[in-house]
């Protein structure tokens, strides 16, 4: 069966009722134009491929739409939506790769972009000096769509703002408060691939952030404070806005901000610190979750993110952490940025341990990566950021799993004499093996004799991959575990982003070294 | 193929034909991209793209609604101007709303050469093979990127304006690695026109790093007299020029804020020998003739002689201080106020000091004084009686920008030369090498 580009719109977009929909996207799902049948153009491609003398091809036709809304204080700032659709054809020829592009979605433009791509790949494999070997992987025919609830685009445009002015106000009701900036993404993807594999496979993506920045200032010192929202954006629809407590956040960020302005500077030395989820999850993004990566490992990505201080000879031996460490990669946890049903060279999304029991046991691969390590299959972690970019190995989630037991965030703060607690994700710096890092966090607080004390500032902690993991001596239980994540990770050449989640308790790490930014 | 001038004219008129809202802005953007990637000493990914946008913003009893899409069917442009409209109808009033511009007068600044119409895949692909000899003639692992771009931008408004420009830009990245992952080495340039970028020379570069930067000594962290090339500086400098900002800096959130509610405006803030400034017709980085916001971009002095000569003025908050909006930067261009001095000469000028390839992961700490944390990269070197005695452990920082380049902190300023930022993206950079009294380590870092 085949689907024109319509009928992808209505059975993507609207399957809840067209009349739920406002008014211009109910016009511009009817006046979609050209209505090009993705089937065609696919079969269009994958048969230029083979004539082209191609060993493998696969072809993404996406469009993506992106709304943007952001305010400060008491005025809208901007409302934008974006909405982009095209195609890319990856052609293997001879080992040697090449990709075309093109936003004109027709079956006549599939073949000449098909060429296009081949005509590059042959060039290249005159001088490829490593011919590309993938993996298999199984026709699959199928259609997925991420867990949201309610499709945001279809969402009234006043409601959205009126929610963001309503954090505003709650900030600003707080003395001391003076600027207020929120925004609120949502992105969609449709994706359709496929392949000369014979796979055809029909996605549908939602993911929802809302962020907002309160500022404090102290005009006669000459000092400012800011205090970011702690969530991080969710593979959700717009339930997202009402199934988290934001008007409290918003409330409790400005007490922080205006408390940050009188909270005292730490002194440098060695602590014990307890993450709290709004914070760890970067650190785990940064120095386990783009560690793992192979391509990394194997050099791909040396000339701009850089490589891994791991590498293959150290799968199963390499002591990563403590006992309490264990990472897996997930790329169906449920609401996580990085959750889909296949990526983007068909291969379904799936679950694997990365580090067990504190050993280093296995990496992220795509088709291309996992035979350059002796595997027969990927893990499936090929992604594109867009239809005209070249996919390439991304991130999954990557999370730290909870204690078995019940463990809470006051029972890690309980074994702790002298340390810091910390919430949010604040800045962040990380060597390009993975290995010397640097965060900080949105507030800070001392611990003293068990409990938690008075708020600190300009705290940083610099540590080295496996020695911080091998100072983790506890993580919380399954109630202290939240998805964090960021929309945007970048990687690759030309630059890419995409959007990872990492779920993760609390956890307590013992003797970090702590920095004060504003005396070093 | 990039949008010609009479084609983006008529996709821009055709769309404000359609708008019966009260003012509106089309902003069109068309671009072609070509790129192969190497590493391990293999091509990875190569390809080609275009892609053509147009984005419009209406506004409708100063109610403002934008939309943008990359379907230029006639269809389409209706829809995107009944979504911007029906956005602008249920929008609040944007009160920082001004009409858009009437007719503007724009210099042509030059800068492109269509790039990506004159690389051909095999000449690319051959000149990739000889990068990659090259590497292995010195048992070395070579990676990088050769990244071309043609870009045509036009914008056109309601009020009678209407800008066309295009640009150019071909650039190479190549870091060469020991076998053993005991060195590495980096080097980055770009230009406007391919038949000025020496691809044989930045990959010799990389490798040149890359072999004298082997099996690196350790040294404690803290504060050491550095020589930054000009790479590094490209990668620090240009976090300066984002904050220059007259609007933060009145509200009190900004370096550039004073106690009290004034700013730092008119203060020798810096050394005085530090000039910074953007010049659209700058003969090595020509830039865009109009703003972000479609003002005609001139000559845009930030600091001169070390004084805060700019606080930048977007147009709404220039019209709020009474104040002409600033036409810049479109560029960044930082040189002397004396004599430039050459890299050879800073590094035998120097009695004990480090020398700086090149910055990585730079992000910020403190907002109110501009420090940022990063980390050297392929290529540190210790220096000792004017001379390069051995390659250094990497270190991470934590640095104020400001305190670099302040009276008593900056020793000399080298010969300014085209560069581009190594975490990518900004603006067009001629920035010199600049030698640091005191440059802030705080921790070693094992990576190479």
């Amino acid at each position: 069966m085949t689907h024109s580009r319509r009928d992808f719109l209505f059975s993507t977009t609207a399957a809840t009722s067209a009349l739920a929909l406002p008014t211009w996207m109910r016009h511009a799902q009817a006046e979609e134009a050209p209505p090009a049948d993705r089937a065609a153009i696919a079969d269009a491609a994958m048969v230029a491929a083979r004539k082209a003398g191609a060993t493998y091809a696969d072809i993404r036709i996406n469009r993506y739409r992106n709304e943007a809304i952001s305010t400060r204080e008491r005025q809208v700032q901007n409302v934008s939506r974006n909405y982009s659709f095209g195609f890319g054809v990856r052609v293997l020829y001879k080992g040697a790769w090449g990709f075309a592009a093109s936003r004109i979605v027709t079956p006549q433009e599939a073949r000449r972009v098909t060429q296009q791509a081949a005509e590059i790949a042959r060039a290249n494999a005159q001088f490829q000096p490593r011919p590309v070997r993938l993996a298999p992987a199984a026709k699959v025919v199928t259609s997925w769509r991420s867990a949201f609830e309610q499709d945001p685009f279809d969402a009234p445009l006043d409601d959205k703002i009126q929610f963001l002015l309503k954090l505003n106000e709650r900030a600003l009701a707080v003395k001391g408060v003076r600027f207020v900036n929120s925004q609120l993404s949502f992105v969609n993807e449709q994706k359709y691939f496929a392949s000369t594999d014979g796979s055809r496979i029909e996605q549908n993506l939602i993911r929802s952030w809302p962020t907002f920045t309160v500022t404090a200032v102290d005009q006669a010192k000459g000092d400012f404070q800011t205090r970011n929202s702690l969530p991080s954006g969710r593979g959700m629809g717009l339930e997202y806005l009402d199934k988290y407590p934001w008007l409290e956040e918003a409330e409790a960020a400005g007490h922080e901000a205006v408390e940050k302005l009188k909270a005292k500077t730490i002194a440098s030395g060695k602590y014990d610190l307890v993450l709290a989820p709004s914070h760890l999850f970067l650190t785990i993004h940064e120095s386990v979750g783009h560690s793992t990566e192979l391509d990394r490992a194997l050099g791909w990505e040396a000339d701009y993110a850089g490589t891994s201080f791991l590498t293959p000879d150290k799968t199963g031996k390499f002591q990563f952490g403590s006992k309490h460490v264990n990472f897996y990669a997930d790329r169906t946890t449920p609401h996580g940025l990085a959750t889909v049903g296949y990526d983007d060279e068909g291969v379904p999304g799936q679950r694997w341990d990365i580090v067990k029991n504190g050993v280093f046991v296995d990496w992220q691969t795509t088709r291309e990566l996992a035979p350059l390590i002796g595997r027969k299959t990927s893990y499936g972690c090929l992604h594109a950021d867009s239809w005209d970019s070249v996919p390439f190995p991304r991130m999954p989630n990557v999370s730290l799993a909870a204690a078995q037991d019940a463990v809470s965030m006051d029972d890690l703060i309980a074994d702790v004499k002298d340390g810091i607690l910390m919430f949010g994700r604040g800045t962040y710096s990380i060597d390009q093996q993975r290995y010397n890092f640097q965060f900080g966090s949105q507030t800070c607080y001392e611990i003293k004799n068990g409990k938690r004390g008075a708020m600190v500032r300009e705290a940083v902690y610099q540590s080295r991959t496996p020695d911080f993991w091998a100072a983790c001596d506890g993580v919380g239980g399954a109630a202290t575990f939240e998805l964090g994540g960021t929309f945007s990770d970048g990687k690759g050449q030309p630059g890419q982003v995409s959007a990872v989640s990492h779920g993760c308790p609390a956890a307590r790490f013992r003797q970090i070294n702590v920095l004060n930014t504003a005396r070093e | 193929m990039l949008i010609t001038e009479s084609e983006a004219k008529a996709i821009c008129q055709k769309i404000l034909g359609l708008v019966k809202a009260d003012d509106a802005q089309v902003s069109l953007n068309s671009s072609a991209q070509t790129h192969q990637r190497f590493a391990a000493n293999t091509f990875t990914t190569s390809g080609a793209s275009a892609d053509t946008s147009v984005a419009l913003t209406v506004w409708i009893g100063k109610k403002k609604g934008q939309s943008r899409t990359n379907d230029l069917s006639e269809s389409a442009l209706r829809t995107l101007v009944e979504q911007a409209e029906q956005m602008a109808r249920i929008s609040p009033v944007d009160r920082e709303y001004l009409p858009s511009l009437s007719a503007q007068s724009y210099r042509t600044t030059g800068g492109y050469t269509a790039v990506t119409e004159r690389i051909t895949p095999a000449s690319r692909a051959k000149a990739i093979a000889d990068i990659l000899a090259a590497g292995k003639k010195d048992s070395l692992q070579l990676a990088g990127l050769h990244f071309a771009t043609d870009t045509a931008t036009a914008s056109a408004t309601k009020n009678g304006n209407f800008f066309y420009d295009q640009k150019s830009s071909v650039s190479l990245s190549t870091t060469a690695r020991t076998q053993t992952g005991d060195g590495s080495g980096y080097f980055l340039r770009s230009h406007f026109d391919a038949a000025k970028l020496d691809t044989q020379q930045i990959a010799r570069s990389a490798i040149n790093k890359a072999l004298t930067a082997r099996a690196p000594q350790p040294l404690d962290p803290g504060a050491y007299t550095v020589i930054l090339e000009a790479q590094a500086v490209a990668d620090l400098v240009p976090l300066l020029s984002a904050s220059l900002d007259a609007r933060s800096a009145e509200e009190g959130r900004s370096a550039f804020a004073a106690p009290g509610g004034k700013t730092r405006l008119g203060e020798k803030f810096f050394d005085e020998r530090v000039n910074l400034f953007s010049d659209p017709m700058h003969a090595e980085v020509p830039a865009t003739a109009a703003t972000a916001e479609g003002i005609p971009a001139e000559k845009t002095w930030l600091v001169r002689n070390g004084v805060i000569e700019t606080l930048t003025h977007n147009r709404f908050w220039a019209q709020q201080k009474s104040k002409a909006p600033t036409p810049g930067p479109v560029n960044l261009i930082l040189t002397s106020a004396t004599t430039p001095v050459t890299l050879q000469d800073i590094i035998a000028n120097t009695e004990r000091g480090l020398l700086v390839s090149r910055f990585w992961y730079i992000r910020p700490v403190d907002q109110r004084t501009l420090t940022f944390t990063g980390l050297t990269r392929d290529g540190l070197w210790w220096i000792e009686g004017g001379k390069i005695k051995h390659p250094v452990r990497n270190f991470r920082f934590n640095q104020s920008v400001i305190e670099m380049l302040s009276a008593g902190v900056l020793d000399t300023i080298g010969v300014p030369e085209r560069v581009s930022r190594g975490e990518g993206g900004g603006l067009p950079l001629f920035l010199p090498p600049l030698k640091i009294k005191r440059f802030h380590f705080s921790s070693q870092s094992d990576a190479v």
